[in-house]
């Protein structure tokens, strides 16, 4: 008895830290939400293993094009468990990014976005490309 | 050779808390993909609910029962958390006699299936929280109206799941002398006594066969007062041979939904495999054009039916009807069909070892970024270092031979389940009755590897999207 009361105690703490924690991280605001990107994908829609490029462009909430930000792109499947791909992220001016990378794997993808602006303030969007397709398949 | 006898883990299973140990840790565990599927990132490769079911759970639930026995019941935590439940609340009520038996679990086991790739649930975390929930929640209402482990015996999908794959574990617990228990006068084993609760899901050591039905909760070894039961190494799913009456099922050969469970077990794996194939995408997306469908569920009901329901039927009743008449068999069609029903379970096990091991081993080392990232989302440091988001697991190429291999193992086992049911009911024509049913088992083979060498196509579908 005094086992199984001890164990509730613990799990009921336990829960109210994990509680704690998940609202807390919950809780934040995005400041990049007021950056409005617009992207494109070319091929589209790409295919498994073939070259991709991404261009991004980025403005502030006065349709200024966002200069000198340093970005960095992740590629991710929306199925957990599968290789992430990276790129490197090259402004080409006017608020417009490029991003080169090659998807793995068929199937729904999410390119997160991240990095910092030029006043400092960080920055993620998420971008998804749904049916990447096998060469075969398309 | 008896586990229960072997040092350190012997006594720790002997050990009156070990099953509460292991259901708080899985507990915890639960809590985590709940609080992070509900308030994490709606990400789903950084968030712990849908990793660590998508990947880990799965993989380490199937790899348990092939490599032990049926342990993540044994850990389950809904059960911990009925059992507090029920300090407070007391049921009165037995489970309805007119809804025994597994149809009801069956078809919880289809929905689940189904709701899986309707909703993409792998790429929900909110909506894996959620469904953790509801399952806890109907564990929790179930049981507190039932008696016993109602639950369990009768509603589980996960439950029905490990059941049908664990009569291919190499454990089991059973009575070591037949003797003691025959001059046992109070079958502590099944009814209990003031310390200790006996069987909730019915079964009477003396009687009982096998796995089938049984959580291994261990609940039997902490009662019986004479030390005579033991989690025994055995010969992988022999049971299934067995004819005899066994305690809380009967015979196999007359639960028509027992072999249900084993023929939708089976499909089951070929379906789900196929889901995430590029293939797949195809065939949706014609049947979609065919049948006038402008949204996924009629598509994949359409898919559900033939690959669970019309597939099944017409080629075990095609294989059956061909026994009868190779073996000039006087068995009725159905007598036959349920005899070897139970013969495709080792095949349907090897698919889903290939299926779900392959995202274990592919995705294994993910779980060390996400909880270093989560732990960033939490303290605000990077308290574990990382996230190392290049962690992953094996190469997808490298993983084929794996399940390849654990295909033909279950194939091997098939057949040779086949053979031994031919022997056992067609003993003057044992080879000939058994042709037909080596054909369906190399038809399942086949096409579960041509499903695992299709390139994997891991999509969310936007229907007319």
């Amino acid at each position: 008895m005094r086992v199984g009361q001890r164990a509730q105690r613990g799990v009921l703490i336990a829960a109210l830290v994990l509680c704690s924690i998940g609202l807390a991280a919950c809780g934040r605001t995005d400041p990049s939400d007021a950056i409005r990107v617009a992207w494109t994908i070319d091929p589209s829609p790409p295919l498994v293993g073939e070259p991709i490029v991404a261009l991004l462009s980025l403005h502030d909430s006065n349709q200024k094009p966002i200069t000198g930000a340093r970005l960095r792109l992740e590629g991710v499947m929306s199925h957990p468990g599968m290789a992430p791909v990276t790129a490197a992220v090259v402004e080409r001016g006017e608020g417009v990014y490029e991003a080169a990378l090659r998807f793995t794997m068929g199937g729904d993808w999410i390119l997160v976005v991240s990095g910092t602006l030029p006043d400092g303030m960080a920055f993620k969007k998420q971008i998804e490309i749904n049916g990447v397709r096998q060469i075969h398949s398309a | 050779m008896n586990i229960l006898r072997v040092p350190v883990v012997g006594s720790f299973l002997r050990w009156r808390h070990a099953r509460p140990a292991l259901q708080l840790l899985l507990l915890l565990i639960a809590l985590v993909i709940v609080l992070h599927g509900l308030f994490g990132p709606q990400l789903a490769p950084r968030n712990l609910a849908t990793v660590l079911t998508s990947i880990h759970w799965r993989g380490f639930l199937i790899v348990a029962i092939v490599a032990v026995g049926n342990l993540f019941c044994t850990a389950c935590p809904m059960v911990l958390a009925r059992d507090m439940s029920r300090r407070i609340v007391h049921p009165a009520l037995r489970w309805p006699r007119w809804l025994r038996g597994k149809w009801l679990g069956l078809a919880l086991l289809v929905l689940v299936l189904f709701s899986y790739e309707l909703f993409d649930l792998w790429s929900q975390p909110r909506a894996t929280a959620w469904l953790v929930l509801g399952y806890f929640g109907l564990a929790i209402v179930i049981d507190s109206i039932f008696k016993g482990a109602s639950f369990c015996k009768h509603l589980c999908p996960i439950g029905q799941f490990n059941f049908a794959a664990s009569t291919m574990s190499p454990t089991e617990l059973r009575i070591i002398e037949r003797e003691t228990c025959r001059t046992c006068r109070t079958s502590d084993c099944i009814k209990g006594n003031a310390q200790q609760r006996g069987c909730e899901l019915g079964l009477f050591l003396p009687m009982k066969v096998g796995n089938l039905d049984c959580t291994m909760c261990l609940d039997c070894v902490h009662a019986c007062p004479h030390d005579n039961i033991a989690l025994a190494t055995r010969t992988p799913g022999a049971e299934l041979l067995e004819r005899g009456r066994r305690s809380g099922l009967g015979r196999l050969s007359q639960r028509g939904d027992l072999a249900a469970l084993a023929v939708v077990f089976t499909f089951a794996a070929l379906v789900s495999a196929f889901a995430m194939t590029s293939p797949a995408y195809v065939l949706e997306q014609r049947l979609a054009t065919a049948i006038g469908a402008r949204a996924e569920w009629p598509v994949l009901a359409v898919i559900f039916l033939g690959g669970l329901v019309i597939a099944p039927a017409l080629l075990l009743s095609g294989a059956g009807t061909m026994t009868r008449l190779f073996a000039e068999s006087r068995r009725t069609l159905r007598a036959t069909v349920l005899a070897y029903a139970y013969a495709l379970i080792p095949v349907g096990l090897g698919i889903w070892v290939a299926h779900y091991g392959f995202h274990l081993l592919t995705g294994a080392l993910t779980i060390v970024p996400v909880v270093q990232s989560a732990t960033v989302d939490a303290f605000g440091h990077a308290l574990l270092g990382g996230p190392f988001w290049g962690w992953v697991g094996l190469q997808p190429g490298s993983v084929f031979p794996v399940q390849l291999g654990c295909v033909l193992l279950g194939a091997a086992g098939s057949m040779a389940m086949v053979q031994a049911i031919s022997e056992r009911d067609q003993p003057s024509q044992p080879m000939l009755a058994s042709a037909p049913w080596l054909v369906v088992i190399l038809l399942l083979t086949t096409t579960a590897l041509w499903i695992l060498s299709q390139p994997m196509e891991m999509r969310a579908v936007r229907f007319l999207g």
